[in-house]
């Protein structure tokens, strides 16, 4: 089925007790047993729920897997994902990931004896160089946050494969739509379904998706033990979103793209990050990896000071974090969702005080445009 | 499964207070009877697995008298009905001691319906003088359009009842206790008058009564088992309980069923799922732990502002010095046959003349609007939270200012809707009110 088929129809088939074409929000936390040990396969909410399962479904066909784990945030199904690993262990992470994702790692899991080695791993050989007789799980972001840098997916599979290690991707900022992970040989997927996959800023949530048995079967003894599932309500607003993922991201790329140009054009921006432009240093491998370049744009301006006049005086673009909502927002990232990674350790991947990221909505473009040029004017 | 637990127990050994915890909760309405607690039906369409089948559906609507009343029904689309609703219906009805209800997406939604199903052109409508603002609207201002016409009357005193009552009369309309000012009806003696009349009546003919039963909720009275043909319910109210949903509800015989059904698919004031879903889930199910707490508030309260210096007086049923409590006190009872008074208290402050009273009243609310941490002035009424109203300006602005009197209504009159707050504090906050008029 194709992409849009798949949004609206996998994992939501009518009701079978009434016919009802929209899923319901089965809020049950217990289910009756008939008997002891007899039931329907239903025995208390945590463990199962309908809305849930149909959410799970759902993203796992989007994203080309075969089982969905969903969780109440992104962080917990990252969490939940540690849960492969144990004390001793050790960890790859692209050294530009989420700033949650780092402190996650560093200030919590080290101290459950987990070790992690931080590697650009936009060079691959890096990854390689950084493998240690207990090494389980590479991790990757591509495209990181907020720096927009690409990871080869199959080169680092390459490895991954030969050395018999798990490959995790945080597909979070291009979304299903514009890649799939799984399809390059990662093992599992994780998203953040409160930016792109909910889009409209309004739910959190959180879900792995793997087509691997051993990988499925601890997460979902994780979400039993650990307990960090998303409510039915919040799963059923998800689903009613993920309907419209194409329409949205078609809109969100047509947008950032002219943001992006908008900004390489301004005199007072010193570089544009976005995968889409030529000049990007990975362009081909967007090209290659991806089926469009999403809604995420970076800029450095000329000064903090100017990047932090042009957060005053921004109308539309709302100052705020979190991304891939309907509407534009924009953050600073020095000091907002990367504030727990240190000053020397993001600046060596270009994320300094003057950066600012956009996470360009679908409103007009035309608007977005004009509240930058009034802004930066 | 559902059959094999309604086998098990007989359930009218248990009481009413259990009934609506549980209400038919093995329904046959929607085979989630293993969920403890329902989900909320989220489609507004529902896909029909063949014609023959969708064709059973449309013929199956409204169509409930030939039924089997334990098949599950073909649900076709939200508007004409689904599982929620369906649920929902069965427990009210259970609680009023009807035979059937239909729920509407407010109570005016039901009252519309329950008059619409009833009259036609040409037909006359007897209600109480006393009666919520926008019910009193309706009659007379949209009503008469379609050449329905209302009658208002003084029903506290049936001796002129009779004369009232022409060939074309069709409904005897009243709340009981009235809004605001608690006016008390008396429903067994005009269920025997109509009862009287309807003898040399034909069917097409026949007179009905009709009751909003809101102020008293089904916890303090029972409109249907004194007589009445019709209960009508704001579920917006006692019955939702928290403020947070709008509903309404028509209860009555199951031969009605079919035409209220049609008239709220054709009219379109459906109930919507998820208020069906909390209205279930939350309000009914809390409905007795609420009111009786209400009730003991509410007879501690009514009771300090009549012993206070600065009150006119307190319509309050439970007062020895109300108009109507020997009545009161007959048909106004709980599950077990107590007294049950309600949760509505109609007052107004010591003044020289109307005037004078309606000033010192928007004084008085004006400052515990503002400085009164329990009483929070706004309409509505059966909400966690105290309500205090001002009904000349508020709920009844529709009746001129020249009229109030005549409709009961004193001008200066105060309705306060009591809440779950602890009687002691909300008597704090009246006292301060009170100390500054």
């Amino acid at each position: 089925m194709g992409f849009s088929t798949d949004a609206i129809h996998a994992g939501q088939r009518p009701d079978p007790v009434t016919g009802a074409v929209i899923t319901p929000v089965y809020l049950t936390t217990t289910y009756h047993q008939e008997e002891l040990g007899v039931n329907k396969g239903y025995e208390y909410g945590r463990l199962h729920n309908l809305t849930r399962e149909a959410l799970e479904k759902n993203v796992a066909a989007l994203e080309k897997g075969k089982y969905g784990i969903a969780f109440s945030s992104g962080l917990a199904a990252i969490q939940a994902f540690m849960g492969l690993v144990k004390s001793g262990d050790h960890v790859i992470v692209s050294n530009n990931v989420y700033g949650g994702t780092f402190r996650l790692f560093e200030t919590i899991m080290t101290g459950y004896g987990v070790e992690f080695s931080w590697v650009d791993t936009a060079s691959p050989e890096n990854i390689e160089h950084a493998i240690k007789s207990n090494t389980k799980i590479v991790y990757l972001e591509t495209p990181t946050n907020p720096m927009l840098t690409l990871t080869d997916i199959e080169e680092v599979v390459k490895i991954t494969r030969r050395q018999k290690l798990i490959c995790v991707v945080d597909n979070t900022f291009m979304s299903p739509y514009f890649q799939n992970p799984l399809i390059l040989g990662a093992d599992a997927v994780i998203h953040s379904s409160t930016k792109y996959l909910n889009g409209h800023s309004d739910v959190l949530g959180g879900i792995v998706v793997t087509s691997s048995e051993i990988i499925h079967d601890r997460l979902r003894y994780m979400q039993k033990a650990a307990g960090s599932i998303p409510s039915p309500f919040d799963c059923w607003l998800t689903l009613r979103s993920t309907k419209t993922l194409a329409v949205r991201m078609k809109q969100h790329e047509i947008n950032a793209f002219t943001v992006a140009k908008y900004l390489v054009s301004s005199k007072c921006v010193k570089r544009v990050y976005y995968p889409g432009l030529p000049d990007h240093p990975q362009h081909q491998l967007a090209k290659r990896q991806m089926s469009g370049f999403g809604g995420m744009v970076t800029a450095e301006f000329d000064s903090f000071e100017m990047a932090k006049s042009l957060l005053k005086r921004l109308r539309i673009f709302a100052l705020a974090e979190s991304l891939g909502g309907v509407e534009s927002l924009v953050c600073h990232p020095a000091s907002m969702t990367h504030a727990s990674v240190p000053r020397e350790v993001r600046e060596k991947f270009g994320l300094t005080d003057s950066v600012l990221r956009f996470s360009v909505g679908i409103e007009d473009a035309d608007d977005l445009v004009q509240d930058l040029d009034n802004a930066i004017k | 499964m559902a059959k094999k637990k309604a086998q098990k127990v007989d359930e009218s050994s248990y009481s009413m207070e259990t009934h609506i915890l549980y209400g038919k909760n093995f329904s046959d309405k929607w085979d989630y009877s293993h969920h403890v607690t329902a989900p909320i039906s989220s489609s507004t369409t529902f896909r029909l697995d063949s014609v023959e089948r969708g064709a059973a559906g449309f013929m199956q609507f409204a169509n409930t008298l030939n039924l089997d009343p334990d098949e599950a029904p073909i649900f076709i689309y939200d508007r004409l009905g689904e599982p929620n609703k369906d649920m929902l219906e069965e427990n009210l009805a259970d609680v009023e001691r009807g035979e059937t209800a239909v729920s509407y997406a407010t109570g005016m939604g039901a009252i519309s319906a329950v008059l619409g199903i009833l009259t036609r052109s040409g037909d006359e409508i007897i209600a109480h003088k006393t009666l919520y603002g926008c019910t009193f609207s309706l009659l007379t201002n949209w009503l008469p359009r379609y050449n329905i016409k209302t009658i208002m009357a003084d029903l506290t005193d049936l001796k002129s009842l009779n004369s009232l009552i022409t060939s074309a009369a069709r409904v005897i309309y009243f709340e009981s206790p009235a809004n605001p000012n608690l006016d008390i009806i008396d429903i067994r003696s005009i269920a025997a008058i109509a009862k009287e009349i309807n003898k040399n009546r034909t069917e097409s003919e026949k007179l009905y009564i009709v009751v909003d039963n809101t102020f008293a909720t089904p916890y303090c009275q029972r409109p249907l088992e004194l007589g009445a043909d019709f209960v009508v319910h704001s579920l917006t109210k006692g019955i939702g309980g928290f403020g947070a949903d709008m509903g309404g509800a028509a209860i009555g015989r199951k031969e009605f069923r079919d035409l209220l059904l049609l008239y709220r698919k054709d009219m379109g004031a459906v109930l919507n799922t998820k208020s069906a879903w909390a209205i279930m889930t939350y309000g009914l199910p809390s409905l007795a732990l609420r009111m009786s707490k209400i009730i003991q508030t509410s007879i501690k309260v009514a009771e300090f502002l009549e012993s206070h210096p600065k009150v006119h007086f307190v319509n309050y049923p439970s007062l020895k010095s109300f108009k109507w409590y020997d009545l009161a006190r007959d048909q106004m009872t709980d599950f077990d046959g107590n007294f049950a008074p309600g949760g509505i208290i109609f007052f107004s402050i010591k003044g020289k003349n109307a005037d004078e009273r309606r000033a010192k009243s928007s004084k008085f609310m004006d400052y515990v609007a503002v400085n009164a941490y329990t009483l929070t002035l706004a309409v509505s009424l059966g909400h966690s939270r105290t309500l205090i109203e001002h009904p000349a300006s508020m709920t009844h602005s529709v009746i001129p200012a020249d009229k109030l009197l005549e409709k009961g209504i004193e001008p200066g009159g105060i309705r306060l809707a009591i809440g779950l707050e602890k009687a002691d504090d909300l008597i704090l906050d009246l006292k301060k009110g009170l100390a500054i008029v």
